[in-house]
Formats: structure tokens, sequence, C-alpha cells
């Protein structure tokens, strides 16, 4: 009787991917990276009570309070999500090459693909858990807000004696400003460049020698990945304010190599009250997986026949 | 494989997939901006007047939060009363975020009311200076809040706002031409109008600024009459009195008396409109025919010569030169 021989194709990749990637989960929970999330908690629930100073009318005030929440806690999300993305991904492989969990995983039938598709899977994870919950917690702030604003507002222009129209339009304009699916989306979006940006810093940490640099240099792209667009424009109309070939080759090559993250700044467009359309959340989408793809395979490419 | 063969290829790949993106990435782009999606880009001016760490974090994508941030600042400015700052900080705030209407009509409130309103009574600047800055406070909101309509077109309060201001009896003195500054005050309001999401009184105020046009009494008259035909939630006093005025421009020969019973279904209510109409010398609302009206009704509710509108002194017409009279 023969015994069936290991082999790196031997379970299905999803298994092996879910395996390793809740085992990133578990080891970056045990690292009690959640306690950020009371620091939100305060921000959230402290931007509910603190009565900030308003320039305006209580008419005008009420849709402005309620931007500033959602201004307050996007831009938390935001910041949570990136400096938890790139430094949970930026320790995973060196940790694991420290507590030589790497070694163990590597000598088994694992492909390293999975290996760090499951490693960044858990980042990924982690990042839309902890986005979840402080989503959850805006959503109820806002709410409970929300309805504030309307029984004042409602009692304001009772006392004024508004026509119904003006009471219409007032409220509808402050329900707005409230929770709603676009909220959601811009929450999504966050998400999706916290994805990007795991996946650029494992990338990163493939070939990086310190946790450090990985960290900075995620953070670096991060940042110049804001301007990728405006170097984009200098190079598709470039010739009409007279660049020399030199600007044209580095704007290409800087908007070739970068990613753009002025995309996701339709983030602002929704804390200001627009509406943001399924298919331009779809196309979002896109983009942000067309990264991680791209970025995984990439770290794989580097990461497949790396001695350690 | 070497790690240069390695870097080669990995590079070689980036291009690839940047320039398969690119033109993606491109039409996204302009399309999130046609749609008011995506703010416009952050001008170098607006950088360095936040300052390098708030840049850093507007350009990290959180623009808005760097507005409120910078709105609360200029509250301080306010409470200080140091209005260049406060201008300059509304103008940094809509570059953050132009899509947000409290923003633009806050920025513009501060200039042509609070500003302005400061700088009527600064004792400390000579007379001549004071009514520069009162002028230009104006000057400034107005311009402000027609920043704010180039970046927003379909948001009717701006256009609203605009028309308030313009056809506003302490704004329009600084103006040299009244006739210009409500015509543009009638014309914003049609436009809020023509949005299709303003409120009701929109229509009616961009008719009573229509009236004051002189020269274009005709329009208004049928504005008036559209406006009265479309029910009683436009029957206003002004709008009756206004509609009265033009159909007297309309035809001297009037019987503007009688015609102002049939408005107003009573003498009393009548007497009391006109009489208050007469009065608002400084909205310079055009009065053809109400002193005819006046004095008919008068005449039928027999008051006395001393209780005679006629006989009660009108208040001065606003005029900025008295207010800037050295004293």
């Amino acid at each position: 009787m023969s015994t069936p021989t290991s082999s790196p194709t031997q379970g299905s990749h999803t298994t092996r991917i879910l395996t390793i990637a809740t085992h990133a989960f578990t080891q970056l929970v045990r690292m009690k990276v959640f306690y950020f999330l009371a620091i939100f908690a305060v921000i959230a629930i402290a931007s509910n009570f603190f009565e900030l100073p308003q320039h305006a009318g209580p008419e005008s005030v009420g849709a402005n309070v309620l931007r500033s929440i959602k201004s307050w806690s996007l831009g938390a999300m935001t910041l949570f999500s990136v400096v938890l993305s790139i430094v949970a991904t930026a320790l995973l492989l060196p940790k694991d090459v420290e507590d030589r969990t790497l070694y163990t995983i590597l000598a088994k039938p694992v492909p390293r693909f999975d290996y760090l598709a499951g490693k960044l899977l858990g980042v990924l994870m982690l990042v839309f858990v902890s986005l979840l919950a402080m989503d959850l917690l805006m959503t109820a702030v806002l709410q409970i807000r929300t309805s504030m604003v309307i029984a004042q507002q409602e009692e304001m222009v009772k006392a004024l004696g508004w026509p119904p129209d003006a009471v219409a339009s007032l409220l509808s304009e402050t329900r707005a400003q409230g929770p709603n699916w676009s909220l959601q989306g811009a929450v999504f979006a966050v998400f999706l460049r916290a994805s990007i940006m795991a996946s650029l810093a494992l990338l990163i940490s493939t070939f990086s020698t310190s946790t450090l640099f990985t960290t900075i240099v995620s953070f670096l792209i991060y940042f110049i990945g804001h301007f990728q667009a405006d170097a984009r424009d200098v190079y598709l109309n470039a010739g009409q304010a007279g660049e020399g070939l030199f600007a044209r080759l580095a704007s290409l090559v800087f908007s070739l190599v970068l990613p753009d993250f002025q995309l996701f700044n339709v983030i602002d467009a929704v804390i200001e009250g627009q509406a943001m359309p399924l298919v331009t959340l779809g196309k979002l989408t896109l983009v942000g997986a067309y990264y991680a793809v791209f970025f995984t395979i990439a770290s794989w490419f580097i990461f497949s026949d790396k001695e350690f | 494989m070497s790690i240069w063969r390695k870097s080669t290829i990995l590079l070689a790949a980036l291009l690839a997939f940047g320039g398969l993106r690119l033109p993606f990435e491109n039409s996204l782009s302009k399309e999130l901006r046609a749609a008011g999606l995506f703010p416009p880009k952050m001008e170098i001016g607006t950088r360095e007047r936040i300052g390098q760490t708030s840049s850093a974090v507007a350009l990290g994508g959180l623009r808005t939060l760097v507005a409120t941030f910078l709105n609360l600042r200029a509250f301080t400015f306010f409470t200080e009363q140091r209005w260049a700052d406060v201008a300059d900080t509304f103008n940094t705030i809509v570059d953050l975020a132009p899509r947000t209407r409290y923003y633009w009509e806050t920025g513009s409130w501060h200039q042509a009311y609070n500003a302005a309103s400061y700088y009527l009574n600064d004792s400390e600047l000579p007379p001549l200076r004071r009514r520069e800055a009162w002028r230009s406070s104006i000057y400034n909101g107005r311009a402000f809040l027609e920043r704010g309509i180039r970046n927003n077109p379909d948001d009717w309060s701006l256009y609203a706002n605009l028309g308030f201001l313009l056809s506003d009896s302490n704004k329009f003195p600084a103006y040299k031409d009244p006739n210009a500054c409500f015509a543009a005050a009638a014309e914003a309001y049609g436009r809020a109008a023509a949005t299709g999401k303003a409120l009701g009184y929109v229509k009616r105020a961009q008719f009573y600024s229509l009236a004051r046009v002189a020269g274009r009494e005709k329009e208004a008259l049928a504005l008036a009459r559209s406006l009265y035909a479309e029910g009683a939630q436009n029957r206003t006093p002004t709008l009756l009195i206004l509609l009265l005025v033009l159909e007297a421009w309309e035809n001297p020969d009037l019987d503007t008396g009688k015609r102002a019973l049939e408005l107003f279904e009573s003498p009393e209510k009548a007497h009391e409109s006109l009489s208050g109409h007469w009065m608002r010398t400084r909205e310079r609302f055009p009065v053809h025919g109400v002193a005819r009206a006046l004095e008919a009704l008068e005449k039928q509710l027999n008051i006395s010569a001393d209780k005679s509108v006629f006989n009660q002194p009108p208040p001065p017409p606003f005029n900025p030169e008295d207010m800037f009279r050295p004293k």
C-alpha cells in the first residue's frame, strides 16, 4: 500500500490562505492593536458632546455639526487604517523570522504565494474589523446627533413659523448630512486605500532589511501617491506649458510607478454631503483590487526564492 | 535568479502595469471631477497658507478635516474682530472644501455683514478710510459668494444669498448704481429659482428686486401677474402693493384706490399696507399711484389730517456719506 506523499498542491489554496490569514489576524490581535479603537471611541463620542463654536445661526449650524462629526471620524479612520495596514504588514515577515515561525511554515508544503496572500489577508481582516467597529460607532453617534439636530430644528421652525417648503428643505438638507449609504461607501473607500497600502508594504517588506525601513518607505509612498495625479497631468498635458524632455520622462515614470491615491479623496466629497454613486464605488474597488493583486504577485515574485 | 535580474523584471512589470492603469485612472479622475466628487487641486498658495503639517494632512486625503480645524480658527479671529485673518482663513477653507455651502455663506457673511458693520462704527479710523473699508468689505463678501457660485453652480442657496446681499438696503448703497445692483439681485434670485430646488420665497424675492429696476417695469409686471395667479401663497402685502404700483405705471389713469380695495379686500388693510410702503423709502421701491390710492383710502376711512401718512415724517434714506461724515 502506498502512502500519499505531501506535495505543495495538497489541500486547496483557499484553505491554506485562510488558515494563515486567521493565524496572522490572531497574532495581530494579540499585539493589542485594537486598543486604538478606544481612542477612536473617545474622538467620536467627544465630537458629539463638544459644542464647538459656530459662526452662523441654528438653521445652518445643525448640518455643520454633523459634517464635523463625519470629518473627525473619517479622518481618524483614514489615519488609523493607513497606520495599521502599513505597520502591521511591516511587522509580519520580520516577526515570523524572529520567532522562527517562517522556517516552520516554509518547511511544510505551503507555497510561498499562499503564505504571503494569507498574511496580507490577515492584515486586511484586521483593518476591515477595525473599520467596521469604527463605522458602527460613527454611524450610531451620527444617528443620535442627527435626531437631536432635527428635533432642535423642528422646534426652531415651529417657533419662527416657517412655511412647509422651507421646513422640508431644511430637514432634508440636515438628513443628507446624517448616516447614509454614501457614507458607508466612503468608509469602504478608506478600506480600499488601506488595502493598497498593506499590499504595497508587503512588497517592500519582501526585500527590505528592517521593519522601520518598510514603514518609512510605505508612508513616503503614501504621501507621494497623492501627487501622482499631478505628475500624470504634467505628462499628459506636456507640451502645452513647454516642459522639457526630462520633465516629461520624470513625470511619466512617477505616474507609472506610484499608485494614485487622490482617487480616494471622494471621501471628502461625501463628508461635504455629496452622494457617491454605486458605479463610482465599483470603479474604485476595481482600482484597489488591481493594485492589491499586482503588489501581491510582485511580492511573491521577490519572495519566491528568497533565502532565509 | 539574480537580484538584479529580478529587480529589472519587477521594474518592467511595474511600468507595464502603470501603463495599463494610466488611461483608466485618468478617465476616472475626469469622471469624478465632472461629477463634483473630486475636489479641485490644492493650489500652492493654499499649501503655503495652511503650513507644512496641515498641508501634509490635507494631501494625505483629509482636506475636510483640515477645513474643520480652520473653521474653528476662523471663529477665534471673528471673536477678535481680525477681519483680514477671517477672510484669509475662509479663502483657505473653501480651497480645501469647495463644495460646502456653509463655508461660502459664512465667509461671505463675515465680510459683507460683520466686517462692514464693524467699519461703520470703528472710531479709530478716519472717516474716509472707514468708508472705503466698509465698501470693500461688502465688495469682498459679494466676490466671495460669486466665487462660491462658480464652484457650486447648482446651489440655489448661494444664488439666493447673493440676491439678498445685493437687494439689502444696508448694502446696495455701497454701489454707485443701485439699478445695476437690483438687476443683479433679480438675476441671482432668478438663477436660484431656475435650479428647481429653491424655496417658494425666492421667486417673490426675484420679483421684489426686478420691480426696483428702472426700465424693466414691463417684465416685472408680467412676473407679478404670474406669481399672483399662482395662488394665495404668493399674495404677500409687498407683492400686492408692487402689482398695484406696476399696474399704475402701465396705466397712469388707473383708479388705484379702487384697485387697492380689490387687491386687499378691505380699506383698512389696504391703507395699512400702502402706508407702510410709502414709508419704506430706504428700499427704493417704486411708488407709482400709491399717493393717489392713499388719498382715496384716507378719504374713505375718514382719517384726519394729523394722522395722515403724508403728514408723518418719512425715515431718511440711507446714505453712506452721512455715516462717514467727520464727527
